[in-house]
């Protein structure tokens, strides 16, 4: 009989309380920490490259499209997109998708520059936490027909 | 070891033990819904907690500068909130008491598996949740490798606590809840329980004063009913003996009064004959005239003993009615001795004037039968003394002789007991004391036989004064 006791009163005392735990896994650890940004580029092969600017920071996406238009500078590579004098992306992150509201209308751009752009875009996005997954639409100032439609970096996922 | 438990009680156990199953299953329900729900409150708030360190970490993470200075590990420290620490090789920022709490253990899975992991531990009694998390570095195709950064904050979780003890102690108040409802349930299923018992207790009494029709009507199947019927059975039976075992007394009894009487008219003529041969026997030889006494002697003897069967055997039947009348007691022994020629032989003593009502033949009987007895088997002087009370008159007739032996005291008023084989020949008929104890029960009253302490045996009949008012 006593035994009983004792066993209900441990039952009931052990019910109390918050108990001590192990180690236990929470999810993926967060990331975000980069020497620099990632910015691509057309080479003398005219191939799209990736190139490490050193700003000592990630930075955000804004901030690398910011430095994407404003060229390669005297790195010995050449950009796809038209010198522009106003630098200002406007970049929306959705949940798979990122919009990017460019200051250049869809003819400023080559093919290869709007694979710069998204590439770019997408890198500062994957390395920041993003999904790889993640599509990037641009809007021009002037579009064409489907010039708006999402697309993927042939570098990246 | 084992407690006498003051609760003896059928009721009161079944009660007690039902209550304690009641409570133990609500209290183990409301404990286990209580433990579960409190499982879900620590789980969801240790996510909540991990998940928006992981977020602050991952929205200052990008403006960091890397690889990171003093300031910008205190910049990532104040993103994450108040005690929390920032290790990166040398460099350490730290704020709050609570971060010297961090475990070896979470600081190694934080190296070792290169994820967000947490630790709930108590410290002080406090509860704490111990989270912690390398920031990595993630290339643009998506392959991660740790920074070096390790972040770790320290939560506490006291809120939980406090919400985990309400929800305990609202299954304690549950618990307690049913109490009541269970001592009622069990006072119900106690009461359907106890009340075929208390029927078979009350039937098995009513056997046990002699009511051998006393029957229980068994209702379901249960272990109970098959008592009942059992006992029912065993009333059956204990009946059919006892009816039978009347039967044969009353046919035993039935046979002796017709047997007896039966002999009476034979005898009547052998009485005859005997006084016949009586005469004839003082003209006979001697060897002859001596046959012929020893044959007249066993009539007699014959003729009283067939007297006294047929006396006793009314008395069985419960036909004798005794014929009440005023007698002076003293007078009515002086006739009794006087009648049989034993004054002479016996000391009679007692006050005059003791009126008593009763069957003046029979008491007569009675006293012949105790006085023949001492005068017979006693030794003198025999004396017969009466004494009264207002309700009761005492006759004792007490001798001087050898006593009654031990283990005959207790048989002297049953029928046909002999003392010993020698005293077969005696001319008593073996009825006498019986039939002398059945007329003064007759009257109300009673005889004992004892031993004196001086030697010789001692017979008291006690005689209410008047049988019809006791």
């Amino acid at each position: 009989m006593r035994r009983i006791w004792i066993a209900a009163a441990a039952l009931l005392l052990g019910g109390c309380g918050i108990a001590e735990s192990g180690v236990s896994d929470e999810g993926p650890a967060p990331t975000g920490v980069a020497p620099g940004t990632t910015l691509y580029f057309v080479d003398g092969d005219g191939e799209l490259r990736a190139t490490l600017r050193d700003t000592g920071r990630l930075g955000t996406i804004g901030e690398a499209m910011a430095l994407l238009l404003w060229g390669p500078g005297d790195s010995g590579l050449d950009t796809g997109i038209a010198v522009v004098s106003s630098s200002k992306v406007e970049v929306t992150v959705g949940e798979q998708e990122i919009e990017l509201r460019v200051p250049l209308s869809a003819e400023e751009v080559s093919p290869l520059g709007v694979d710069q752009i998204v590439c770019t875009a997408l890198a500062a996005h994957v390395q920041s936490g993003g999904s790889p997954e993640a599509t990037v639409r641009i809007h021009f100032t002037l579009g064409e027909p489907g010039s708006d439609a999402p697309r993927t970096c042939p570098l990246i996922g | 070891m084992r407690r006498r438990l003051p609760l003896r009680g059928l009721r009161a156990r079944l009660i007690v033990a039902f209550a304690l199953v009641t409570m133990l299953g609500a209290g183990a329900a409301s404990w286990a819904s209580a433990e579960s729900a409190s499982e879900a409150l620590v789980e969801s708030d240790q996510r909540r907690l991990t998940e928006a360190f992981a977020e602050r970490i991952a929205a200052v993470a990008p403006t960091l500068s890397y690889p990171p200075d003093q300031a910008t590990l205190d910049r990532l420290r104040a993103a994450v909130g108040a005690d929390a620490s920032v290790v990166f090789e040398d460099l350490r920022s730290a704020d709050g008491e609570d971060t010297g709490l961090v475990t070896d253990e979470l600081r190694r899975a934080v190296r070792e598996r290169e994820r967000l992991v947490a630790q709930r531990i108590t410290a002080d009694g406090r509860p704490l949740l111990l989270i912690g998390a390398p920031v990595m570095i993630t290339e643009p195709d998506g392959t991660r490798r740790p920074s070096g950064i390790e972040v770790y904050a320290v939560r506490d979780l006291g809120e939980v606590e406090a919400q985990i003890d309400d929800l305990a102690a609202s299954a304690i108040g549950t618990a307690a809840l049913a109490l009541p409802l269970a001592a009622v349930v069990a006072l119900l299923a106690a009461g359907s329980v106890l009340r075929p018992v208390r029927k078979l207790r009350d039937t098995a009494r009513r056997l046990a004063d002699g009511d051998l029709d006393a029957r229980s009507a068994p209702l379901g199947a249960d272990e109970l009913a098959q008592l009942t019927v059992t006992v029912n059975e065993m009333a059956e039976s204990l009946q059919g003996s006892m009816s039978a075992m009347r039967r044969m007394q009353a046919d035993a009894k039935r046979f002796a009064a017709d047997v007896s009487h039966e002999l009476r008219t034979p005898l009547t003529t052998l009485t005859a004959v005997a006084e016949v041969l009586e005469d004839a026997a003082e003209r006979m030889e001697d060897d002859a005239a001596e046959s012929a006494r020893l044959a007249v002697t066993e009539i007699h003897r014959l003729v009283r003993l067939v007297e006294d069967l047929m006396e006793v055997s009314r008395f069985d039947s419960g036909t004798v009615r005794p014929r009440l009348e005023d007698v002076d007691a003293v007078e009515a022994v002086r006739d009794a001795l006087r009648a049989r020629g034993w004054l002479g032989r016996v000391e009679l003593s007692g006050p005059a004037g003791i009126a008593l009502r009763a069957d003046r033949r029979r008491l007569d009987v009675v006293v012949a039968n105790l006085v023949g007895n001492a005068l017979r088997h006693g030794g003198p002087p025999v004396r017969v003394r009466l004494a009264a009370s207002d309700s009761q008159v005492r006759i004792e007739v007490a001798d001087r002789g050898p006593g009654l032996p031990d283990h005959v005291l207790p048989h002297v008023f049953e029928r046909f007991y002999k003392a010993d084989d020698a005293r077969a020949r005696t001319p008593g008929s073996g009825l006498g004391l019986a039939i002398a104890l059945e007329n003064a029960r007759l009257h109300g009253g009673d005889i004992t036989a004892e031993n004196t302490e001086g030697g010789g045996a001692r017979f008291m009949l006690r005689l209410p004064r008047n049988p019809e008012e006791s």
